[in-house]
């Protein structure tokens, strides 16, 4: 970490005598500087890399000699090299790097050292960043040399600054052991004096520094009397010191020593602790003298119990002292860290008592870092290509940024073993089966020690492609250079290329290509795969996570971000609503986004759908024809209650705005949209348990009024109740339904449905009160007096009248007709009006008795506001129309009607239709229905003065439904917007979100209304259609001679083959509300979600590119951004 | 040996929320302040997008460590992170927990569901916390950086009064420990946590 501004002093150069917070890595160091050290080497590797990296940043204001050495062996042998020439050295690895320069380790001690020289090489107990744990005190008794282990930072100093005291003492290099515990644990550390060291020189001394066998075997000899010398040596309280006091005693080294102490004291447990900061030598005699004090000993360690190995200086078990202590010690577990495993076995009995006891953490998912995609250098959009690959051949992976690719999604890794056996391994395996293998290695591994291994492979022509992934820096270890590469300041000096190198060891096919370019790389790949023997791809790219972070270009930083145009995120930006159905759910939702990118191929695609755009509510129509295509109706069922809390109603009387605007109308029949619902919702009331359960926020203790129970009243107090609002509901008639109840015949709303849909809302909790008429019953103002806030949906109630001159058959009003379902007819019938309550009354009328029905209506056939289904259903049930005319006249036989035309398009008032001289004609008729239209009864608001009227309306703030009363709302027929049932609900959850909003503030946002119609955008283009396209399904009609006779429902339900492949018609011709796939499958911190959008912030992007990998419609792209100073 | 006294604090985090520098500054406002301190990080294969932790430990002792049921304050930058370390809290141990999510890769590719929120908390509150949520992203996405969560986490600690550190002395750390050309925005984001922890002691207060 290099938080400090720039221009500060390093701390690391802090002057003697200040106290610093330091890296136990930071430290060693601190320490290494204080003892005057002239060269520092070593190979980055965690949790060392701080201890080199720091010395890279320092080496030119300290004048330590420092280099990255190509391995460990090659940076052992160099500092050995330096303390031979008289300078004092440090080299520094992770444990593994140590055994891998075995060779040299274990001649060092025969030869000894000249200036003192210090191995550092870290442990990682745990195996956090290591494919084992190797125990390196061992190496102690094993080659000869001390073993020390810091306990913490403070300690690491000391002890790093007096190791190359006691190397010179006993002239042995000094094995320095911190665990990640230690390096990577930041601690106050008082630091000494800098020392400036000197270089004595080499002086010839064939019979010291030649170890051939003559040499050898006195050597070997002398070996003995140093240790001894540095058993002398580590005799101070900073390599053994005893603590606390009790008959029952605790060894522990180092780290493990630390957390004892801790340990310990929180339990203020008497105990006498015996700290070893010295592995090996042990110091035997003061061991014993400790332990004749003592009943009791435990023995914690981390890893393997060196401590008690027999030979050589150990003491016996009886010398230990007593029996219990070496049979407890024995029980500990040979592995892993202290801290996790310092309380197991017999220790952990022995604490019990005082120690509470713990359920062990669950499991949680991994967090896994997935891979960068131009490390993999497969290119961006080659995933699936690659994952086919990955399918059917052998990948064997090496160390480095690249093993990450053996995670999701690559997966392109079948084995992992050590630096450089990427290719060893395909090599072997190739040999022996004859069949062709991939080995991967990244450049720093291939000098490491990948060279041999391709030398080696090279030699015996191996069938294999060996892929060296060429990206400048050691990436996995904090971007240290490499061979060929210089890094100084974040710039790049390359000295010369890998493809030479290659060239040079004698392979004769090699290629270079850039995993951008990705056809040339395809190519290449496929070339070097199907040519026997072997092929060598050096696959070059900088590493972007570097480049950003260097500023490789000065002023410029490349980022990645979203193309909008792309993006398959949720295009209801205006509303903020999204479905809350995640990618995980099913892969229907995959064949949405699938087919959105693959109609996004020919241009750019609306982002919502044409259908979801005219439905008041913005239902995502794609979304549940995908669900249904999928047999997935339950989610299907999801989608459509999110907004509709009326289903069983509106997939029945739904005036299907959605149908006239299906972009498949172009190609041949718009998608039965609502008889796909029927199908759901029908499928829904057939299962055990209804599928949808609304979930609802905790009760907040507000609680609000709603007036009138018809659609829009139900579909307030739904909203509501789910925002968590106590909620009364209050209708004049005796039953919840309103207009859904008394204005829709049966035969086109079973009551039963309607009582499905008002049993579920009225489950939610909400108080259902009927008979209690507004007005008469209660007033505005005593509803305040007991609520936060009222909602009235009390519709239009008045209904409107022509005035015709004359006398003749009875007058009707077609709502009360409706409603009056015991009422009978005789004669013929005449029905004025287009809409859909037109039609009801006349075949209502049919089915009453009437002789026979016409509908007199202004408009033109294909205008009349009615439900084209249901028009054509009335025709084959006998009404007959006279559309384009108006009544002249009553008289007793009937009515008198004359033609009329519209004078302009879009007629809608009477004043805009003129006469058609000569037109006329006379209908029969005993009865005259009016259907032409209601509007809100004032009567039942007068006692209200507060309110505020328009157009025969309330008025309102049409955004949220607020009327001239604060605390009082509108929504349905009584305030000004569409009147149509799916309109009412849609005001409805508009109105109760404004309350909502109005009481409760920004909160109310978190669940958006259907957007106001005036912010829609109807746009329609071809989407894609499927080669199976089926013709539009048409559910099951009672024939019309029988059904006159009954109110019988009228229209069957689609068969779920006919819903499925009805389903299949849609053409997907907008967005798919939620793709996500970045945010869900891919936790970057540099997404932002902003409303329904998805943004990369460009300040936390990284430009590691690995969201480009993972986003499906292939929307995120680099872009170069101009950085601030 | 005496008994425990020491504030052990875990912060848990995604790569890339800054929970590194995050636990480092707190660190080193404790030393300003003169108490005994360490800070231990586990990181290494846990670059941008892996789990992050790191723990803060003041008072006496050697490690940094926090051990089961150990942890007094709880840092949570992300829920999950949060769920993870809750093995590690102390009965009455106080949690943070910024609620915006980040969902693991893993957990997408397998088509395993996130735990919802409310689980999460009630996961923490079963372990006898007190969980105090907030969206701290919004609130450094306000600040003018999304990537400012740790500053804010670190404004609602102090704001809390959860630590032996005035508000100059962490202020100052702040001021040493950021590199200049963020400063601006990281002390923005950092105020907003004070004020947003301060209104809900507040809220939290009315409502007892």
């Amino acid at each position: 970490m290099n938080a400090q501004a720039p221009g500060r002093q390093d701390p690391l150069l802090a002057e003697a005598g200040r106290t610093l917070l330091y890296l136990g890595n930071e430290a060693v160091v601190r320490g290494a500087l204080e003892a005057g050290v002239r060269f520092a080497c070593g190979y980055p590797g965690t949790p060392s890399s701080e201890i080199t990296d720091s010395f890279a940043r320092l080496a030119q204001r300290t004048g330590v000699a420092f280099e990255y050495s190509v391995n460990e062996k090659i940076a052992l042998e160099m500092a050995f090299a330096a303390s031979l020439a008289g300078a004092r050295s440090i080299v520094a690895m992770k444990h593994l790097g140590l055994t891998y320069a075995g060779d040299p380790l274990t001649t060092i001690p025969y030869i000894g050292v000249n200036a003192g020289m210090v191995i550092v090489s870290a442990a990682d107990p745990s195996c956090r960043t290591s494919p084992n744990e190797q125990d390196q005190r061992y190496l102690g008794p094993f080659v000869h040399m001390p073993v020390i282990e810091p306990a913490g930072a403070q300690q690491a100093l000391e002890m790093t600054r007096a190791a190359f005291q006691l190397s010179e003492q006993c002239r042995l290099p000094v094995l320095l052991r911190p665990t990640t515990r230690v390096c990577h644990t930041r601690a106050p550390v008082t630091v000494g004096e800098l020392r400036p060291g000197a270089v004595a020189g080499f002086t010839r001394d064939p019979r010291r520094y030649i170890p051939m066998p003559a040499n050898a075997v006195r050597m070997r000899a002398e070996l003995e009397q140093r240790m001894a010398a540095a058993e002398a040596a580590t005799r101070s309280p900073l390599f053994r010191d005893a603590r606390g006091e009790g008959r029952v005693g605790v060894l522990a080294f180092g780290a493990a020593a630390a957390v004892c102490e801790d340990v310990l004291s929180e339990l203020g447990a008497r105990v006498r602790l015996l700290w070893l900061g010295v592995a090996h030598p042990l110091p035997q005699d003061w061991l014993l003298e400790q332990l004749r004090g003592l009943d009791e000993l435990w023995v914690i360690e981390e890893l393997s119990p060196s401590s008690r190995m027999p030979s050589p200086p150990c003491a016996t078990a009886t010398a230990w002292a007593p029996a219990s202590a070496a049979s407890a010690a024995a029980s500990c577990p040979p592995c892993s860290s202290t801290s996790r495993r310092c309380c197991c076995g017999p220790w952990r009995r022995w604490l019990r008592a005082r120690f509470p006891r713990r359920s062990p953490p669950g499991r949680r998912s991994r967090r896994a870092r997935p891979c960068c995609a131009p490390s993999v250098r497969t290119g961006r959009r080659s995933l699936p290509r690659a994952r086919r690959w990955a399918k059917r051949h052998c990948f064997f992976n090496d160390i480095g940024c690249y093993t990450l690719g053996c995670g999701q999604p690559l997966e392109s890794g079948d084995a992992l073993l050590s630096m450089g056996a990427g290719f060893t391994l395909a090599a072997g395996a190739a040999r022996v089966t004859g069949q062709k293998t991939v080995g991967f290695m990244g450049d720093s591994t291939f000098f490491h020690s990948g060279m041999p291994a391709l030398l080696n492979a090279i030699k015996e022509d191996v069938n294999m492609v060996a892929v060296i992934l060429d990206n400048d820096v050691t990436a996995m270890t904090g971007f240290q250079e490499s061979p060929l590469v210089e890094v100084s300041d974040g710039c790049i000096t390359r000295r010369a290329d890998i493809v030479e190198v290659v060239r040079a060891l004698g392979a004769r096919h090699v290629e270079r290509v850039d995993p951008e370019d990705l056809s040339r790389a395809i190519t290449v790949f496929r070339e070097a795969w199907q040519r026997p023997g072997l092929s060598v791809i050096v696959s070059e790219h900088p590493c972007p996570v570097f480049a950003q972070r260097a500023g490789a270009h000065p002023g410029k930083r490349t980022v990645f971000a979203i193309d909008t145009e792309r993006c398959k995120h949720c295009g209801r930006e205006s509303c903020g609503q999204r479905c809350s159905q995640g990618i995980a759910r099913g892969y229907e939702r995959a064949m949405v986004r699938a087919r959105a990118q693959e109609s996004g191929a020919q241009g750019p695609v609306p982002p919502v759908a044409a259908c979801a755009s005219a439905c008041p509510l913005f239902l995502c129509v794609q979304g549940y024809s995908a669900h249904i295509a999928a047999g997935r109706y339950a989610d299907a069922l999801e989608l459509i209650m999110d907004g509709l809390p009326l289903p069983d109603a509106v997939c029945r009387v739904c005036h299907r705005p959605c149908e006239d605007v299906c972009v498949r109308a172009q190609t041949d029949a718009p998608v039965a949209i609502n008889d796909l619902k029927r199908f759901v919702v029908e499928w829904a009331d057939r299962q055990p348990e209804f599928p949808h359960r609304a979930t609802r926020e905790p009760d907040h203790g507000r609680s609000v009024a709603v007036v009138g129970a018809g659609p829009a009243g139900l579909a307030a107090a739904h909203e509501l109740r789910v925002r968590g609002y106590r909620v009364r509901l209050l209708d004049a008639a005796a039953e919840p339904g309103g207009l859904l109840r008394y204005g829709i015949p049966a035969y086109r709303l079973p009551r039963e449905a309607l009582a499905r849909d008002v049993r579920r809302v009225l489950e939610l909790g909400i108080q259902f009160e009927g008979g209690r008429r507004l007005g008469r019953d209660f007033s505005i103002d005593e509803l305040l007096e007991g609520h936060d806030a009222v909602v009235l949906a009390i519709g239009a109630g008045k209904p409107l009248r022509a005035k015709v001159p004359g006398k003749g058959p009875v007058q009707l009003d077609a709502l009360s007709f409706l409603r009056d379902e015991g009422q009978r007819l005789q004669g013929p019938a005449v029905v004025v009006g287009g809409g859909n309550s037109a039609v009801d009354a006349a075949r209502s009328a049919l089915r009453r008795g009437a002789s026979q029905v016409s509908i007199v209506c202004l408009e033109a056939r294909d205008a009349m506001p009615a439900i084209a289904g249901e028009i054509h259903e009335a025709e084959l049930e006998g009404v007959s129309l006279r559309t384009s005319s108006r009544l002249v006249r009553l008289t007793p036989e009937g009515v008198d009607v004359v033609g009329v035309r519209a004078l302009k398009p879009g007629a809608s008032s009477p004043s805009d239709y003129a006469d058609v001289e000569g037109a006329t004609c006379q209908l029969p008729a005993a009865h005259l229905l009016w259907a032409i239209g209601q509007i809100p009864d004032p009567e039942a608001l007068d006692h209200a003065p507060g309110l505020r009227w328009q157009d025969a309306r309330l008025q309102v703030d049409t955004q949220t439904g607020q009327t001239a009363m604060p605390r009082v709302f509108a929504a349905g027929d009584l305030a000004p917007g569409e009147q149509t049932v799916t309109g009412a609900i849609a005001l409805g959850r508009r109105a109760a979100w404004g309350l909502d909003r109005s009481l409760r503030g920004d909160v109310a946002d978190k669940r958006m209304p259907p957007p106001h119609p005036a912010k829609r955008k109807v746009t329609g283009r071809p989407g894609v259609l499927r080669a199976d396209c089926a013709r539009r399904a048409a559910p099951p009609e009672r024939a019309a001679a029988e059904r006159t006779g009954d109110f019988g429902e009228t229209t069957g339900v689609l068969t779920e083959q006919q819903a499925r492949l009805e389903a299949q018609r849609c053409t997907i011709c907008g967005n798919c509300g939620n793709c996500n796939a970045c945010i869900e499958l891919f936790g970057c911190p540099a997404f932002v979600q902003e409303g329904a959008a998805v943004r990369i912030d460009p300040a936390v992007c990284t430009g590691c590119g690995v969201c480009a990998h993972f986003c499906p419609t292939g929307a995120i792209h680099a872009v170069s951004i101009e950085e601030g100073p | 040996m005496s008994a425990d006294t020491s504030l052990r604090i875990l912060l848990a985090g995604v790569g890339g929320q800054g929970v590194l520098t995050g636990a480092r500054v707190i660190g080193e406002a404790a030393l300003a302040a003169g108490l005994p301190v360490r800070i231990g990080q586990l990181h290494g294969m846990s670059q941008r997008g892996g789990s992050v932790e790191a723990t803060v430990v003041i008072g006496p002792g050697r490690t940094a460590f926090v051990g089961a049921g150990a942890c007094d304050c709880l840092l949570a930058l992300e829920p999950l992170e949060a769920l993870r370390a809750s093995a590690r809290l102390k009965p009455g141990a106080q949690v943070w927990l910024n609620t915006a999510t980040l969902v693991p890769a893993t957990l997408g590719a397998l088509g395993r569901p996130y735990p919802s929120l409310p689980q999460i908390e009630q996961a923490l509150a079963a372990r006898g916390a007190r969980v105090h949520s907030l969206d701290a992203s919004a609130l450094a996405a306000r600040a003018g950086a999304a990537r400012a969560v740790s500053p804010v986490m670190l404004g609602v600690l102090v704001g809390a009064g959860r630590l032996p550190v005035s508000e100059r002395q962490f202020e100052q750390a702040m001021r040493d420990f950021t590199p200049p050309r963020v400063l601006e925005t990281t002390l923005r984001a950092w105020r907003l946590g004070i004020d947003a922890s301060m209104q809900q002691s507040g809220k939290e207060a009315e409502r007892a």
